[in-house]
């Protein structure tokens, strides 16, 4: 019986690794006919920063279709795939419908129809964009304060069709079938052109035509260079030595012939066009050679960035996350010490994933976790996961498990939703440009959020316990204990964190204190904290007052986290369209009837009322 | 009434009163946050934070409706008196209180050093050009009237009023003439005469350069990044009693105004007002750099050299951000740039009391850390104790 518990303990979580080792495999194995993973890894600058194709192709369909998948039948596999399809055969993937129009207005300025997916594709909005435009220019003039949802949607599609314009121009002319052969024509023609030109000049004979059609040529490719902000071709050892792939063509002029990635850019779309895997893949692989040779850490950077993206080691944990809380809440109702085992194990499977995720990101970045709204997303469940161990370890009865489940599972949700908006790798503007800061208040405020977060989790769950009948009292204690103990951490970290935030603005703006919006939320962090304490040395409130409390901490810290942004971007300009507000809005509503929750009189257990 | 006294300091010192001050100081600041967007960053913290009542506007606009709340300096200072209250009357001198004193020490200091940079803190800026060289800085949100009598020399003599003291109808008498403030715009809209509607104003200016330009007034800039547009209409009178006519000054015109009287030419004009430093700051070269194919600021760094005749020194440094130059009392900041990257705004901050924050976190840091981590170690006793009770 012994051995069979023990058994059962270690069968879920084995079912979990399981689970994750199949994902790396998945992820790992090779692929017949053509390597899209090999051509994903490539590295491009964009956004500031060296990146992997596969990066800029997710990122892109992300903001685009607001998924990493191309929607509909025959459509890629992968999002490499698909920018391979977008680079080299674009009059394929116009056809793909993967642009989202919610807004009824937009599809009356286009005239397109309402169809089910609500997607439209490139070439069925273009005849529009004669109307989008002067909207755009016209709204473009406005403050984004003030933007109508309309305005809004109307601005993102513009964007969103100026993004997939750029894609489509990074890596080849649309108007170019043999790129090789192009380039090596533009090249002699100019050649050419020169030596007539010296004719000229020294009054002999020469050939206008030739003069004339390098003209044409160069124009061409001079006015190509302006369509993508994404620089393809590697010619130095800096970031900002990079080149677009056209104006590589124009260096290419003085120097002897294309540049090795120019070359490989124009066999790789041929080979593609041809539909030609062998030479599709020699070209990639050989592309890949050249670079390990020169720059070894750029290809390095891609595929580590690649296999992180592929891999979705966040996604995997958020599933781990659900299991790990199912256990919990099971071992609760029965076979208590076999589940709980089994739940705690299966939340270390998730939080060491969720830690590798984390490590990476860092790795890739170079900076410490929190950078942007996505990484504090992703930092605050790990915070609160950590803090959750820590409790589980100390009182063994799964409700650390359980809070610990709940709050990762919640942030990396939202983490995913923030990932929406775009690169969430970008390179940090100049005045957070600062390891030390970002380091030390950063990720000390953000333990902050952490802590009180987890400690209204915990009281939430202790309420909800008491509605299904009145809580043992060891039990009650322990959760007393909890709640206070996260309590008194998040008030240290929480202090700490807003001051060490005013020593650095001390250090970057002089002055300690401003009362700028986000400064003000975290303090109202802090006192909150400091009031519960208050509360409950002078004896005001007791346990149920404590949790009630509590989960209010939920409310300001949502407030110090999102509101505060929503108010930067002006306080009227949002309806219930705009989504963030819209579920801050439903979490604080929620939150208060969980609250309202402590108001209802203990339950009695029918055995204990008076005999 | 000895037991009123005696009520009454119970109360002073009480924990509910601690708790009900906190309330009303997370109010305050929720409030004064949404705020932010009506009335901009400054009013709110003159109207919330460095007012003994604040004044909420509930529905800004037409159908105006205002609370009073417990502005910022009542309630700080409620605070420290229930503070000093509370450990004077419970105050024992023991090892486990010491961690509470050691907190409470920490935010008294935090909560007067916020007083105290109230009232001894300065913020200014210099905007300063590619090889310009300067002396002062100004303060955005302020402006003064200054009347400047040049010399035979070459060196001017500046008088400048405040203003706090340009009114309507004011007088300042000067050597041999009184100028005479006709009208004051802390800040104006300003527009060619051909465009003023009825709203403007129907005074125009007799003479000067604002001769062809309407007024009327608006009320002040809420926008961190701009400036107010002050604007007067302003007379000059001699001994003799014959106004030598109207000007308009303001700050939005960038000329000064010349006017003859005693036999010699003076000019006057409105400017942001001027902290003139002992030495001079050359700006040689302002760089700023983006990252490749974006828009966004990668760094932007001034370098300048600081030429102080007293002390004779004459050395080149560099400001970029979050490395700012702390000199003469004053600490220069690397805010912005401004006319294509030509010009550098710096930023000039004077604050006295800048370490009490670091001295005030460190105290209640270690406090904290001090007194949970004692609440931690009775925890871990107690369920030792009780396993090895249960076992």
């Amino acid at each position: 019986m012994k051995i069979l518990r023990k058994i059962a303990a270690w069968l879920v979580p084995t079912l979990c690794l399981i689970f994750v080792a199949s994902a790396v495999f998945r992820a790992r194995a090779p692929e017949k006919g053509f390597h899209f993973k090999d051509f994903a890894t490539l590295p491009v600058v964009s956004n500031g920063r060296v990146q992997p194709l596969d990066s800029l192709a997710r990122n892109a369909l992300l903001s685009i279709v607001g998924k990493q998948r191309v929607p509909g039948d025959n459509a890629p596999q992968s999002p490499s795939e698909w920018l391979a399809e977008l680079s080299f055969r674009p009059e394929v993937a116009d056809e793909r419908k993967i642009f989202l129009i919610h807004h009824d207005e937009i599809l009356g300025l286009t005239g397109l129809t309402r169809d089910e997916e609500k997607t439209y594709s490139y070439s069925q909005l273009q005849p529009s964009f004669d109307a989008i435009q002067p909207e755009a220019r016209r709204i473009g003039a406005k403050e984004p304060q003030t933007w109508s949802p309309y305005e809004k949607a109307l601005m993102r599609l513009t964007r969103n069709l100026g993004l997939y314009n750029g894609l489509k121009h990074t890596l080849a002319h649309p108007g170019q079938n043999q790129a090789e052969a192009e380039f090596t024509l533009f090249l002699s023609n100019i050649d050419g052109a020169l030596v007539e030109a010296e004719k000229k000049n020294n009054g002999q004979s020469f050939n206008e035509d030739a003069i004339a059609s390098a003209a044409a040529r160069m124009r061409s490719i001079l006015e190509w260079a302006p369509l993508t902000d994404i620089y393809a071709v590697p010619s130095g050892d800096t970031v900002d030595d990079w080149r677009k792939l056209p104006d590589s063509l124009i260096d290419a002029i003085d120097a002897d012939g294309l540049l090795p990635a120019t070359l490989a850019y124009a066999r790789i779309g041929d080979a593609y066009r041809a539909n030609d895997p062998v030479a599709f893949n020699s070209a990639v692989s050989e592309y890949t050679q050249w670079l390990s040779e020169k720059w070894p850490e750029r290809l390095a950077k891609g595929s580590s960035e690649t296999l992180f993206n592929r891999v979705a080691p966040f996604y995997l944990s958020m599933v781990l996350y659900v299991v790990a809380f199912l256990c919990a809440i099971l071992s609760w109702l029965k076979q208590g010490a076999t589940l709980r085992q089994a739940a705690f194990r299966t939340l270390i499977i998730g939080f060491i994933l969720h830690t590798a995720g984390l490590v990476i990101r860092m790795m890739l970045e170079g900076r410490p976790p929190v950078t942007n709204l996505y990484s504090s997303a992703v930092f605050i469940g790990w915070g609160a996961i950590v803090l959750s161990i820590a409790i589980e370890a100390f009182y063994r009865n799964g409700i650390g498990t359980a809070v610990a489940a709940v709050v990762g599972f919640s942030t990396l949700l939202i983490a995913h939703h923030l990932s929406l908006s775009g690169d969430t790798l970008e390179m940090m503007r100049a005045v957070l440009d600062t390891n030390f800061w970002l380091a030390t208040h950063v990720v000390v405020i953000t333990l902050g959020y952490s802590a009180t977060f987890l400690a209204g989790t915990i009281a939430i769950v202790y309420l909800i316990r008491r509605i299904f009948g009145s809580i043992p009292k060891s039990t009650a204690a322990s959760f007393r204990g909890m709640v206070y103990g996260v309590i008194c951490f998040a008030t240290l970290t929480s202090f700490v964190g807003t001051v060490l935030g005013g020593i650095w603005a001390d250090q970057s703006w002089g002055r300690f204190w401003g009362w700028d919006p986000k400064e003000n939320g975290a303090l109202l962090i802090v006192i909150w904290n400091a009031i519960i304490l208050h509360a409950r040395w002078g004896g005001f409130i007791k346990d149920r007052g404590m949790m009630v409390l509590a989960i209010f901490g939920n409310i300001v810290t949502s407030w110090s986290w999102f509101g505060t942004n929503m108010l930067g971007i002006g306080l009227h300009s949002y309806g219930f369209t705009d989504s963030a507000f819209f579920w801050l809005s439903a979490f604080i509503v929620s939150q208060l009837l969980l609250m309202a929750l402590g108001f209802i009189p203990e339950r009695q257990n029918k055995g204990t009322v008076k005999v | 009434m000895l037991s009123i006294l005696r009520k009454f300091g119970k109360f002073l010192s009480s924990l509910r009163l601690t708790i009900v001050l906190l309330a009303l100081a997370m109010v305050l600041i929720f409030v004064a946050t949404i705020s932010q967007v009506e009335l901009g960053i400054h009013e709110v913290q003159l109207r919330f934070f460095r007012s003994w009542v604040a004044w909420w506007d509930v529905m800004p606009g037409d159908k105006k409706l205002s609370l009073p709340m417990p502005g910022g300096t009542l309630l700080g200072l409620l605070l420290i008196i229930n503070l000093l209250a509370a450990h004077g009357a419970r105050f024992k001198l023991r090892w486990n209180k010491a961690g509470m004193i050691v907190i409470h020490s920490g935010i008294l200091i935090m909560l007067l050093s916020e007083i105290l940079t109230g009232i001894l803190g300065k913020e200014a800026q210099m905007p300063i050009d590619e090889g310009e060289t300067k002396n002062y800085s100004v303060f955005q949100r302020e402006v003064e009237l200054v009347i400047i009598e040049p010399d035979s020399n070459g060196l001017e003599t500046v008088t400048a009023i405040p203003q706090s003291r340009l009114r309507d109808g004011a007088e300042f008498p000067m050597e041999g003439f009184t100028v005479k403030i006709l009208s004051f715009f802390r800040n104006s809209e300003i527009v060619p005469e051909s465009e003023a509607t009825e709203e403007f104003e129907k005074t125009r200016a007799t003479t000067g350069l604002g001769k062809p330009f309407a007024v009327r007034g608006t009320p002040r800039e809420t926008q961190a990044d701009r400036r107010d547009l002050s604007t007067a209409f302003v007379e000059i009178i001699p001994k003799d009693g014959k106004s030598q006519g109207r000007w308009l000054l303001s700050n939005a015109l960038k000329t000064e105004e010349n006017f003859n009287v005693t036999g010699k030419t003076w000019k006057m004009t409105i400017r942001q007002r001027r902290l003139y430093h002992p030495f001079s700051i050359k700006l040689l070269d302002f760089s700023h750099d983006r990252y490749l194919g974006t828009n966004v600021p990668k760094n932007f760094s001034s370098k300048i050299r600081i030429i102080n005749p007293e002390t004779g020194e004459n050395r080149e440094d560099l400001i970029y951000m979050n490395h700012p130059l702390r000199y003469g009392g004053l600490t220069f900041y690397q805010s912005g740039f401004d006319n294509n990257d030509s010009t550098s705004i710096l930023q000039v901050v004077r604050n006295p009391v800048w370490t009490l924050p670091y001295i005030s976190c460190a105290m209640v840091g270690f406090g904290l850390l001090w007194v949970f981590s004692q609440h931690l170690l009775k925890a871990l006793s107690r369920r030792n104790r009780s396993t090895s009770v249960e076992s």
